[in-house]
């Protein structure tokens, strides 16, 4: 048996060092066929055309909105009541003949009963009452009370008022491509910042696109970097356990009735995340080719690592082996989420875009993806571009999705607290989820309609709903304007 | 392995790609605007939440990971 894996090893190994050198050959003559027909190409340039003609500004909006009951700030309970609204703009700016600048800003403003409940004693004796207390804390805002709660009392399933519940992500993304003269070679770079409350990022890359085969093929390898800072805030009743000293009748915990176990402790050997910091790398590999005047497919291919403090420092755990404190009716936390400090990620996807006729298009895409915690995950999907007329589109879509859970995913107090890493977020569950939605385009192709000097190119209306197996549901609406300068 | 065989479907594309020449007076399908392989601009908001509630990222030429507080 151990002689016939050997041989088979053998086979393997045999079987891929042919397959190299096949691909080898094959890569050595397209890159031969590429230097010749580059040459021949710049042989040839008496015009060229401009990769971008005149400025363009894309005004897009969305509105997204979810809810369910499966909370990681609640250890996998409580209300995941959501809605974000983001504005944003992009400006494509002309440089010479050959180069683009793209800026791309937008703000991200939401509303999350769930982050709210990093604090859901807002209304309570202990938290309100401490007043300067806390430093640094999202819960010294004014006002403090609770929302839609008949019971009037701390709840998982109902949303507080905390400084928490609301929050802006502002983003700045900048790229510049430069167009080689026969336009067969792109290159790019990018640079971006984002902030919210409690995370930063900075990120920057660069990217490399040849075409050949008379641009019928297309091989892109983008590389990205995101250097990215946690500033993190905790579940009030542990942050206020460790600020009072471990004293309940101090601080925060004076005067509160703790019910279940009084003698509220996190768990024995507690530590606040030593690293807060989360960086990103990842290798992005794209190709593409036209394999009829009617059929285009094009694959993707990423390798991403990230390294850090990838856990989410305000998601509460529960552990069955302790027993359960509560302040009214939401239980205090005994850890907060431990995952480990490095993540591998493998998606590889396809397109495959068919032009059926004048009035349809078939757009579907594929893609299957590993990780090192052990999730694995289908995505597929497909649009169907209808043309009305020559104006107008509508786009019915279709996508189903599923993944199995992470190693170290159980629900609501099924960890023990022996365990080295645990989470009860649900986004790293086991799940199927399916979006069905639609929308219109209408294109104005002469842009004949104009406001104050931005020429009207084109216009996208769509919405969607997303349905996960485990009761999450949400809609989203976006908007895309197009104009010319 | 996964990531072997990945590789290798990566690279069985490749050799594909000197097989067909579409000439560019063929292309008046291919440059239709609804087949561009890239996402559709209003694409990109979907992405964005995906990425934040499922485990699976990357792979359709826009977010990979980092960049946000997501998974």
């Amino acid at each position: 048996m151990v002689v016939k894996q050997v041989v088979d090893v053998d086979a393997i190994n045999v079987i891929m060092n042919k397959f190299f050198l096949v691909l080898s050959i094959a890569c050595l003559r397209v890159s031969l066929s590429y230097a010749q027909q580059n040459t021949k190409d710049s042989t040839q340039t008496t015009y060229k055309k401009k990769v971008l003609d005149a400025a363009e500004v894309d005004f897009l909006f969305s509105y997204y909105g979810q809810n369910g009951k499966h909370s990681a700030v609640g250890g996998g309970i409580g209300t995941e009541k959501l809605t974000d609204v983001t504005p944003t703009i992009v400006v494509k700016i002309p440089v010479k003949d050959d180069g683009q600048i793209t800026a791309d800003m937008g703000i991200s403003a939401y509303t999350s009963a769930s982050s709210s409940n990093i604090n859901p004693f807002d209304a309570s004796a202990g938290a309100s009452r401490s007043g300067g207390f806390y430093y640094g804390d999202d819960d010294e805002d004014e006002g403090r009370g609770r929302i839609n709660n008949p019971t009037g009392r701390a709840n998982p399933y109902y949303e507080s008022t905390g400084a928490s519940r609301s929050d802006a992500l502002k983003s700045l993304n900048l790229t510049y491509s430069h167009s080689s003269d026969n336009r067969n070679t792109i290159l790019s770079f990018h640079g971006s910042l984002s902030t919210e409350f409690d995370y930063d990022s900075r990120g920057f890359g660069a990217g490399i696109t040849k075409l050949w085969n008379e641009k019928n093929t297309e091989l892109g390898v983008k590389g990205q970097v995101y250097l990215d800072q946690w500033h993190p805030i905790y579940p009030t009743e542990i942050k206020s356990y460790y600020e009072a000293g471990g004293n309940l009748n101090y601080g925060f915990f004076n005067g509160v009735t703790i019910t279940g176990n009084a003698n509220y402790s996190p768990v024995p050997g507690f530590q606040f995340p030593q690293v807060t910091n989360r960086n990103s790398y990842s290798v992005s590999v794209s190709f593409s080719q036209i394999l009829s005047p009617k059929l285009q497919t094009s694959i993707f291919f990423d390798v991403v690592r990230q390294e850090g403090l990838l856990s989410t420092p305000y998601h509460r755990m529960y552990f069955s082996d302790r027993p359960a404190s509560f302040i009214e009716d939401y239980q205090l936390a005994d850890d907060i989420e431990r995952l480990p400090g490095m993540r591998m990620k493998y998606p590889i996807g396809i397109r495959l875009h068919y032009y059926v006729n004048e009035h349809l298009t078939v757009r579907s895409y594929y893609r299957y993806y590993f990780d090192n915690w052990g999730a694995e995950a289908n995505t597929a999907s497909i649009e169907l571009p209808i043309k009305l007329s020559q104006a107008f589109t509508i786009y019915p879509m279709y996508r189903f999705y599923n993944q199995s859970a992470v190693t170290y995913f159980a629900p609501h107090r099924q960890h023990v607290s022996t365990e080295r890493y645990y989470t009860s977020d649900y986004d790293l569950s086991a799940f199927e989820s399916h979006e069905i939605g639609g929308g219109f385009r209408y294109t104005d192709i002469f842009q004949k309609f104009k406001i104050a000097s931005f020429g009207f190119k084109s216009i996208d209306l769509r919405y969607n709903h997303y349905m996960r197996s485990d009761g999450l549901n949400a809609n989203i609406i976006s908007f895309a304007a197009v104009f010319t300068l | 392995m996964r990531l072997r065989l990945s590789m290798i479907f990566v690279c069985a594309m490749l050799l594909l790609g000197s097989c067909t020449v579409v000439k560019e007076y063929q292309k008046v399908y291919i440059n239709d605007p609804d087949m561009e392989l890239g996402p559709n601009k209003a694409d990109r908001f979907e992405t964005n939440f995906q990425v934040y509630r499922e485990a699976a990222a990357g792979a359709n030429g826009g977010k990979t990971g980092g960049g946000c507080g997501c998974n």
